[in-house]
Order: C-alpha cells, then sequence, then structure tokens
C-alpha cells in the first residue's frame, strides 16, 4: 500500500534535528538493493525471465512510456488509474464525511446507519467488485463504485471519532457564550472533527488504490491494476516492476496532496 | 443574584447511587465576590456545573435573579481550570467570539475586542494563534473571552490552579485589579486557602462526601487589596481560620 512508504519520511525525518548526511541513507538502501539485484541476474542465480536485469527493467519502462504496451502508454494508464482514484476517493470524501457528521451529533442517524456500517466495514470490498461489474458493467462507474464502497466507511467512521472526541469543554464554553444547536456544530464541533477527518482521508487513499488496482484487475481494458495483470499474463516480469513503481509513485504523489491540504485547513493540529 | 436552596446532587453508577452534593444553601449577590474553598473531590465543580446549568440537581431550586436555571446560559460566563481557548481561532477571534454568536456587528465587535485586549495587557497579540501564548497570557484571553458577553455572573472552576506560582500570583493580582475596574459577580472556586482570603469577600468551606457547605467566613479586608496583604499577621490569622474549618485534623 502506497500509504505506508510515504508515512515514512515525516516519522524520520524532522528537518534540523538530524544530522545533515542522514539524507544519504535512503539513497544507499536503495543502491545496495539495485547492485544485489544486478549481482544475482549477473551471477545467473536468478533466470532473467523470473528477475530481468535493471538494465532491462530501465528499457521497459522507457518501451512503456514512448511506445505503450499493449496500445497503451504508461502516462495514459497513469491518467486514467488517478481519475478514477479521484472520482472514487472524492465521493466517499464529500458523502461520508457529511454522514459521520450528521451520525455523530444525532443519536437517531447513528442508531439507524451504524448497523450499516458496521456490516459493510469488515466485507473486503474486493468482495463488491462482482456486484458491481454485475450491475455497472465494465465501464467507469464500477470503478468508482467499488472504490467508495471500500472507503467510504474509513471517511465516515473518523468524522464519527472527530465528533465524538470534541471535547466537552469547548463544547460547554460555547454554550455559555449563547450559541445555538447549529453555531456548537458549525463553531466547535465541526472544526474539532476536521484533524480526524484528514487522518481518515490519509489512510483511505491507501484503501482506495487497493480497491482500483484489485477492480481493474479483474474487469478492465486500461489502467495501471491491468497494466500489471496483462504483464504477468505475458511473464513480463520488467512490465510488472514499472507498473508497480507507477502506483507507488502516484499514491506517494496523492498522500502529499493531502497532507498539503492537510497543513493548509487544519494547520492547529496537534495544538489544543 | 444567585441563589441555591437545598440543592442536591447524586451519581448513578456502577456501585449505586453516589451522593456528590447535599443540602446546599448558598446566595452571591450582584457585584459579590464569592469563592468556595473546599478539598478535592469534595464536590466543587459538580456545584459550578450545576449554577452554570451543564448539570440538573437532584434536588433543591437554583435561580438566578429569581428565574429557575434550566441551562447553560451568557448570563453565565465560565472560565475553566484548563483555558480552553479554540485553537482554530486568533486570540481576537477566540474573545469576541460570544459576539459573533449573537450577530453583533463586525465593528463594534473590533472595538470591544480591542477595549479587552487592552484591560488584559494582551495588546499587539490579537492577531496570534491562541497556542503561541503562555499559560497566563491563555487564561487571561478565557477570562476576557467570558466577558465580553457581559454576562450577570462569573463562574471560574479553580481558573489558576495549572498554572505555576509565580504566574498564579500574578494572575490573582490581575483578577484583584480587574474586579476594582469592573465590578463583576463572581462565583470562584479552589482548594487554595490563601487565594481563597485573598480574592474573596465571603469565603464558603467546603467539606466531602458529600459535599455541604460547611461553614462561611467573611473577609473584612477592604478593597483596594494588594498582594502585601498576604504577609499581615490579620490574613494569616483568618487564614488559620479557613484551615481549621477546612482541615481539623492538622490543629488537634
Amino acid at each position: 500500500m502506497p500509504t505506508l512508504g510515504a508515512g515514512m519520511p515525516e516519522h524520520f525525518s524532522s528537518p534540523g534535528r538530524q544530522p545533515r548526511w542522514m539524507w544519504v541513507l535512503p539513497l544507499l538502501l536503495v543502491f545496495a538493493v539495485i547492485s544485489l539485484w544486478q549481482g544475482l541476474v549477473s551471477f545467473k542465480v536468478v533466470p532473467t525471465l523470473v528477475l530481468p536485469a535493471p538494465s532491462a527493467v530501465w528499457m521497459d519502462a522507457k518501451m512503456l512510456v514512448l511506445q505503450g504496451f499493449q496500445g497503451q502508454t504508461l502516462w495514459s494508464d497513469m491518467w486514467i488509474s488517478a481519475l478514477r482514484i479521484l472520482s472514487g476517493f472524492l465521493a466517499a470524501v464529500l458523502i461520508g464525511a457529511p454522514l459521520g457528521l450528521w451520525m455523530g451529533t444525532h443519536r437517531v442517524v447513528f442508531k439507524l446507519v451504524d448497523p450499516v456500517l458496521q456490516f459493510v466495514r469488515p466485507v473486503p470490498p474486493l468482495a463488491y467488485i462482482p456486484l458491481m461489474v454485475v450491475w455497472f458493467g465494465i465501464g467507469e462507474m464500477s470503478k468508482t463504485m467499488v472504490i467508495l464502497l471500500g472507503t467510504i466507511p474509513v471517511i465516515m467512521i473518523s468524522a464519527l471519532a472527530g465528533v465524538r472526541s470534541t471535547p466537552r469543554q469547548r463544547l460547554q464554553v460555547a454554550e455559555c457564550l449563547g450559541a445555538t444547536r447549529f453555531q456548537l456544530f458549525r463553531h466547535v464541533i465541526l472544526p474539532s472533527a476536521l484533524p480526524e477527518i484528514f487522518t481518515g482521508m490519509r489512510v483511505g487513499i491507501g484503501v482506495a488504490w487497493t480497491c482500483l488496482v484489485a477492480a481493474e484487475m479483474i474487469g478492465a481494458a486500461s489502467g495501471l491494476g491491468w497494466l500489471v495483470q496483462i504483464a504477468g499474463q505475458d511473464i513480463q516480469v520488467g512490465v510488472i516492476f514499472v507498473g508497480i513503481a507507477a502506483i507507488g509513485v502516484l499514491g506517494y504523489l496523492m498522500e502529499l496532496g493531502i497532507r498539503l491540504l492537510e497543513r493548509r485547513v487544519v494547520p492547529w493540529r496537534g495544538h489544543t | 443574584m444567585i441563589e441555591l436552596r437545598q440543592v442536591a446532587k447524586c451519581y448513578h453508577g456502577q456501585n449505586g447511587v453516589t451522593p456528590a452534593l447535599a443540602d446546599v444553601n448558598l446566595t452571591v449577590q450582584d457585584g459579590e465576590f464569592v469563592v468556595v474553598v473546599g478539598p478535592s473531590g469534595c464536590g466543587k465543580t459538580t456545584l459550578l456545573g450545576l449554577v452554570a446549568g451543564f448539570e440538573r440537581p437532584s434536588a433543591g431550586m437554583l435561580t438566578m435573579d429569581g428565574q429557575p436555571i434550566l441551562g447553560p446560559s451568557h448570563q453565565r460566563a465560565v472560565v475553566f481550570q484548563q483555558p480552553t481557548l479554540y485553537p482554530w481561532l486568533t486570540v481576537r477571534q477566540n474573545i469576541g467570539l460570544g459576539l459573533k454568536l449573537r450577530g453583533t456587528p463586525g465593528d463594534r465587535t473590533r472595538l470591544a475586542v480591542d477595549h479587552y485586549l487592552e484591560i488584559m495587557g494582551l495588546s499587539g497579540f490579537g492577531e496570534h494563534a491562541s497556542y503561541q501564548l503562555s499559560g497566563g497570557m491563555q487564561q487571561r484571553v478565557a477570562i476576557a473571552r467570558a466577558l465580553i458577553v457581559e454576562p450577570g455572573v462569573l463562574l471560574m472552576d479553580e481558573p489558576f490552579g495549572a498554572l505555576d506560582a509565580n504566574t498564579r500570583g500574578d494572575m490573582q493580582r490581575f483578577l484583584l485589579d480587574l474586579w476594582q475596574r469592573l465590578r463583576p459577580t463572581v462565583l470562584f472556586i479552589t482548594h487554595d486557602v490563601e487565594e481563597a482570603v485573598l480574592l474573596g469577600d465571603r469565603v464558603l468551606v467546603m467539606t466531602d462526601r458529600p459535599g455541604r457547605i460547611g461553614d462561611e467566613v467573611a473577609v473584612p479586608f477592604a478593597r483596594p487589596r494588594h498582594w502585601d496583604l498576604a504577609l499581615t499577621p490579620e490574613f494569616l490569622q483568618l487564614k488559620r481560620t479557613v484551615l481549621s474549618i477546612l482541615r481539623p485534623d492538622m490543629f488537634f
């Protein structure tokens, strides 16, 4: 999952605290892995069909970008996958966050929706794929729906948890200033819940990628999941590598995007 | 004027009914500074929560200016031990929130906030994020936010309890000056006997389990008061009187 790698730099490098040479470490690791890889191929420890040389993978990457594979260039696959992620993920946030906030502030809504949520949550999103394909075909709608269904519980639960974690005294202060129910929501509950919602979005984007790649592997004629799947059938390990790397890069960029948005929307995060 | 008549509060928990307050009678006159002092766990915060309207009593009557207290109101502003500022608002926005919520025009809010920034010694800090201020300054913002809506009474729940000793002293002197200037009605809760005697017109001593108001000590010192009052023999004598009610075990 892309979020896993993407979460690392923040924890491991707080600028200014660590010696300057620390930035060399990740490069060192990459260099070591590529050397080991080249070694395994050069000394014929593994056949090139299973593990092509780094240079061969590089050639595959160039081929994917310039000519494409089975009629699609890498860019168009990246583009279509990104669009699918964004549509499904945005739908999940735009529907899930208000729904979670609504559940958190209204008991009746909570009692009504929570059993459904608890039922849907443990179902692996991949289980929806056949149903979505039957209902919506192998077009864009089925992918958006799989991502939406997989991601929305995460977003809803984070919004709900955000409402629940609003400190009591924050509410009491506003009540003493004469806040109405709506003002309590607008001026206290919503801003208190925002940091949790962003945490949910960062988890959710990873789930969205899992759903998308799976959906593209099962029923699609384009996208990075399709590319990896089709290359696997052709035993084109180099192309698989490039596809996985492209998923990682896109996932990382999206995680960065959410973090940037978070810094702008909730700069007070972590302060009480 | 705040009046409590035979107020009791019980909590229903897994271990049955726990009485928190029993038979509390209390009157706070307009313009009066009343301090309730008691050991921790004696129900002081419960008492304040009842007066604020956060909780309903199990028995008895609470009124403000003759009207029963049924819920929180802008007539009763609260300052907690924690400043509880909104971190997404600047200092200026925190102070002005009460006026904004009731739809006061922006320019009037601005003038009122400027006024309170000046009174609170926070001029020049209006545009800071609330969490950039020190603990004492944050608590002054919380007091300004409470006072700007011109409440009938200011309820303070150990407001200086989380501050270090020096800052606490500063804030006590600050509150004495502030009272001199604005004359708010205050119901102040603390466990600190010296703080109680220094600030209050009357000190009500609570005993615990269940909490009741055991005795009342009038504080005769004239206002304006200065901090060196706390060094006079009269002050120490009064402190001794309060302590002997609060902790008779210490006096044999």
